[in-house]
């Protein structure tokens, strides 16, 4: 199994420039999730290493090789589909086996091929149906028969889940994650969702606007973001962002004066340099860590827009007077569930620093 | 296809150069031949308008020889034309028929498309495909029992004769009830519930969104009435009431016919259709897109 | 789009909407076929008219004319209709390209004979086939025959100049309807199978032809119909005659001869276009099998 390399890669249309200067390297075996926002780049990017956009600067090298120039035939790859693309007219077997019989083998041994794939991807009843006659999920697992039965280095997966319903959702994923331990390859996965990234993903490649923001393994991106916008787009709910201006800044810690939580204001533990005086700033923290009021950190008081009790969990959607949203997640409690405002305590040993730029201050 | 979030994305690649691995050779000799191909058959298919123009230029003498370029017997060829043709009575045969006959058949055609797809029902399923069958009988079949009724109605050599057969087009149903299969079941349902009547639903939510496709039927009615040959030649009898097709068909059959005169009546003839189909071209590949599922 | 079950009222309602139509082609479309049907039956000039039971039948096979036009409409069909169809696929295939530049142009360009009127291409392949004509002087220009060929006075290139003619004609017009199918195909589907290293060739036969089958069938059926019952065309070239020595002739105009020119048997006519009516339903029908019957085995 190989590794994949992609050094200053850069792709504009005309002069447009929508991937501006991509480095990464994949190990063999991994499963890499590109994920980000719509436009970002990710599907552009996932095509370019499969062939089927041109690649305008930069060095793409699998397995060793630069593959710039070569044929998507010829780079090793096999790629899922968002919508599948099986070919109509053919049943799951003719569809399986149809790249085959131009890669010169022979007719028994593609027959044994598709077997094996079938057997992995419980499609051994459905081998003789045509693609009309399928379910979304079953559609899915033909187009990954598919590509397994080419033996690749790399799997290309293009957003596969996004066509099938929630629950489906979660069983394709889990299907996934088992076929990665089972065939141990290298894996590359687009997809918008964070949460198919969290679960699936050995590395998290975050892109927004062709740039990469983090590369990482999944919770180190949801405990050590470096950003503003990975500090946004990894979790679920979003992390909360207040704003702020710096008031004093001592021996390792900051304290911020939130703008509009009434003053409040929070001192968090900062390792290296410091803002300054004055500076604005945004404080971060995820909805999780809220601690009940007078817990220590600052106290803020929020009127309660909308509560939403999930059974086990509660989030609970508050506003400050001047109108900035925060969004708290708690165990649910019964006794409390009118409630028209609430006080929680920022726990600053769990709260970000991003500066104005929206960096991390560590 | 389901509509993915990535659209827009894919509408980029689709638009800009999708250049993949331009290295290969094989593939720009191959480029390069499609271009051939296409710029010859291209060539072909415009060349007799451009002979058609030049032609109605010259004089017919210079057009037999095979002159290519344009020449000054324009004028002269019209005045041949108009005083051997009367060209307003004629052109105004041509235009009645073929804009009352196309805006009667997108009517009532697309009535019936509409009736078939929205409320189906087994009969209607069981004419529906016998009007399938019917498509494969040839109009020769037809005209002389055709001829005898409108005889005997003394209707012989009039606009009714000629327009009424071909109003209800069996092509034209099908065109219209394949198109219809895109149209949205919900706008029908939400504009009931805002209380429309059956036909006030047909005029003013289906007819307006299937522009496209009335626009695309417009374009082929239209044409074949303009072109309608055997029927008219049949029903029409006198000169006054004939198309421009026939005029100019009975012209071209002279002993020795004035080409240069003939291709000035040709291109006259050819410009309604050509304007129509460049006015309506944008929504005629549309509403071919729309109909071929 | 189902709707289980229509109402009393939508039923109704179901019925005035295809009403209009309907009668229309009760009127002009049913009764002449029955008509023609019953009067294939009946002997006699004009409209002396008496039963005569299969003489009209008997009277085709041995009637050489009608052979002759049964023979040229099949000529006509069997060559014309593959060439149209197989230029109409290659253009569309070649059209589809997003990055061929000019596509537009092209597009307009080969549909555009679809758009001009008989007479004008009539008169356009008259003078441009005489025998001082164009393409004549183009072929010796570049020493392709050596002496000007009389397309319209040989029975072979007569046969020629019309199916180059109707060809011209229709080609533009069936390549949109393959264009339109070509742009509902999901490109990734040509994607995948690139990445799979399927060849270009492979993907023209494997993928592209039988996704497009059901246009593919109906355009040749409509092309197959509209060949069979060839009028226009003929009719104009040869002033009616459908000649030389009626090599052109096919079975529209010999109905049409048989009615309108000589001594009118409508009787005699009516069988004849029964004829047509029938190869035209069996050789749908076959079409229609062909289609089923083809699977692609890969």
């Amino acid at each position: 199994m190989s590794s994949l390399k992609l050094t200053g890669v850069r792709k504009s249309y005309g002069n447009l420039e929508v991937i501006k200067g991509v480095d990464l390297e994949i190990k063999s075996k991994e499963f890499v999730v590109f994920v980000g926002p719509s436009g970002c780049g990710k599907s552009t990017l996932l095509r370019m290493i499969a062939g089927l956009e041109h690649i305008s600067a930069g060095d793409l090298e699998i397995g060793g090789q630069r593959m710039n120039e070569v044929d998507p035939s010829k780079r090793g790859i096999a790629m899922v589909f968002q919508s599948y693309a099986l070919y109509p007219h053919m049943t799951v077997r003719e569809n399986m086996g149809f790249a085959l019989r131009f890669a010169g083998v022979a007719k028994d041994q593609i027959a044994i091929q598709v077997q094996e794939a079938a057997r992995i991807l419980a499609l051994e009843p459905l081998l003789d149906r045509v693609p009309k006659e399928l379910s979304g999920g079953q559609r899915q697992r033909v187009a990954i028969g598919r590509a397994i039965v080419r033996n690749p280095q790399v799997f290309l997966f293009d957003e596969p889940l996004s066509n099938l319903d929630a629950e489906l959702r979660v069983h394709m994923r889990i299907e996934i994650a088992r076929l990665h331990k089972e065939l141990q390859t290298t894996i590359v996965y687009v997809t918008h969702d964070q949460v198919e990234a969290m679960t699936l993903a050995d590395t998290i490649v975050v892109l927004r606007d062709g740039r990469i923001e983090q590369v990482g393994r999944p919770l180190d991106l949801y405990d050590n973001p470096a950003n503003l916008f990975v500090a946004g787009f990894i979790g679920s709910p979003r992390m909360n962002f207040m704003a702020g201006r710096v008031t004093a800044s001592g021996q390792g810690s900051i304290t911020v004066e939130l703008t509009h939580q009434g003053k409040a204001q929070v001192t968090v533990p900062v390792a290296g340099t410091a803002p300054a005086i004055g500076d604005a700033v945004t404080v971060g923290l995820r909805a999780e860590h809220f601690g009940a009021a007078g817990a220590g950190g600052a106290d803020i008081h929020l009127d309660i827009d909308v509560a939403e009790h999930l059974g086990s969990t509660s989030y609970i959607y508050a506003n400050t007077k001047t109108g900035e949203q925060i969004i708290i997640e708690r165990e649910e409690s019964r006794n409390e569930l009118d409630r028209e405002s609430i006080t929680v305590s920022i726990d600053p040993d769990r709260a970000y620093l991003f500066d104005a730029q929206g960096l991390r201050i560590q | 296809m389901t509509v993915s979030p990535m659209t827009d994305m894919a509408a980029d690649r689709a638009v800009a150069t999708r250049s993949f691995m331009p290295g290969n050779a094989w593939a720009l000799v191959r480029r390069g031949l499609v271009y051939l191909m296409l710029s010859v058959a291209a060539f072909i298919s415009v060349f007799p308008f451009f002979w058609m123009i030049v032609g109605a230029t010259n004089s017919s003498a210079e057009i037999i020889k095979g002159k290519a370029s344009f020449g000054d017997a324009l004028f002269t060829n019209a005045a041949t034309f108009f005083t051997q043709v009367d060209a307003l009575r004629v052109f105004w045969n041509s235009g009645f028929i073929a804009v009352v006959a196309t805006a009667l058949t997108l009517v009532i055609s697309s009535l019936a498309g509409y009736g078939f797809e929205m409320f189906r029902s087994r009969i209607r399923e069981r004419i529906f495909s016998l009007l399938l069958l019917l498509l494969s009988i040839p109009f020769a079949a037809m005209m002389v029992p055709l001829f005898v009724m409108f005889a005997q109605a003394k209707l012989v050599n009039t606009y009714v004769a000629v327009i009424l057969p071909t109003v209800a087009s069996i092509f034209i149903i099908f065109y219209f009830r394949q198109a219809t299969k895109a149209f949205p079941s919900e706008l029908r349902d939400a504009a009931k519930i805002d209380g429309l009547k059956e036909w006030q639903i047909f005029l003013f939510v289906y007819m307006p969104v299937m522009r496209s496709t009335y626009a695309a039927a417009t374009i082929i009615i239209f044409m074949t009435n303009w072109n309608n040959y055997l029927w008219p030649l049949i029903v029409l009898q006198t000169a006054e009431n004939k198309t421009i097709t026939l005029i100019l068909s009975a012209l071209t059959s002279a002993y020795t016919p004035d080409y240069g005169m003939l291709l000035f009546g040709t291109v006259l003839a050819t410009l309604p259709t050509l304007v129509i189909f460049f006015l309506l071209q944008r929504r005629f590949v549309e509403g071919m897109l729309g109909a071929v599922k | 789009m189902a709707q289980a079950r229509l109402d009393r009222r939508e039923q109704i309602t179901g019925w005035a909407f295809i009403a209009p139509a309907l009668v229309l082609l009760g009127l002009f479309m049913i009764y002449p076929i029955v008509w023609s049907l019953w009067m294939s039956f009946q002997v006699g000039k004009g409209m002396n008219l008496s039963f005569g039971g299969f003489t009209n039948i008997m009277r085709l096979t041995k009637d050489t004319v009608f052979l002759r036009a049964l023979g040229n409409t099949f000529t006509f069909f069997i060559i014309q209709v593959p060439i149209m169809i197989t230029l109409a696929l290659l253009f569309a295939v070649a059209l589809n390209d997003a990055t061929l530049k000019f596509r537009g142009l092209f597009r307009t360009a080969i549909f555009l004979p679809c758009v001009t009127s008989l007479i004008a291409y009539s008169t356009l392949f008259k003078s441009m086939f005489a025998t001082d004509g164009v393409v004549n002087q183009a072929l010796m220009a570049i020493h392709a025959i050596s002496g000007p060929i009389s397309w319209f006075g040989d029975p072979f290139w007569a046969k020629v100049v019309v199916i180059i003619a109707i060809t011209w004609r229709w080609t533009g017009y069936n390549m949109i309807f393959y264009l339109a199918a070509l742009q509902n195909i999901d490109r990734s589907i040509y994607e995948a199978a690139r990445i799979d290293g399927v060849p270009a060739w492979a993907r023209f036969r494997y993928l592209t032809i039988p996704m497009l089958k059901p246009v593919i069938l109906f355009t040749t059926v409509i092309s197959t119909i509209g060949t069979l019952q060839l009028f226009d065309e003929v009719y104009n070239f040869t002033a009616g005659t459908g000649g030389p020595s009626d090599s052109t002739l096919t079975l529209s105009l010999y109905i049409y001869n048989l009615t309108f020119k000589f001594m009118p048997s409508f009787g005699y006519s009516a069988t004849v276009s029964w004829v047509i009516v029938i190869v035209v339903a069996i050789l749908s029908f076959l079409q229609f099998l062909v289609a089923r019957d083809r699977r692609v085995k890969p």
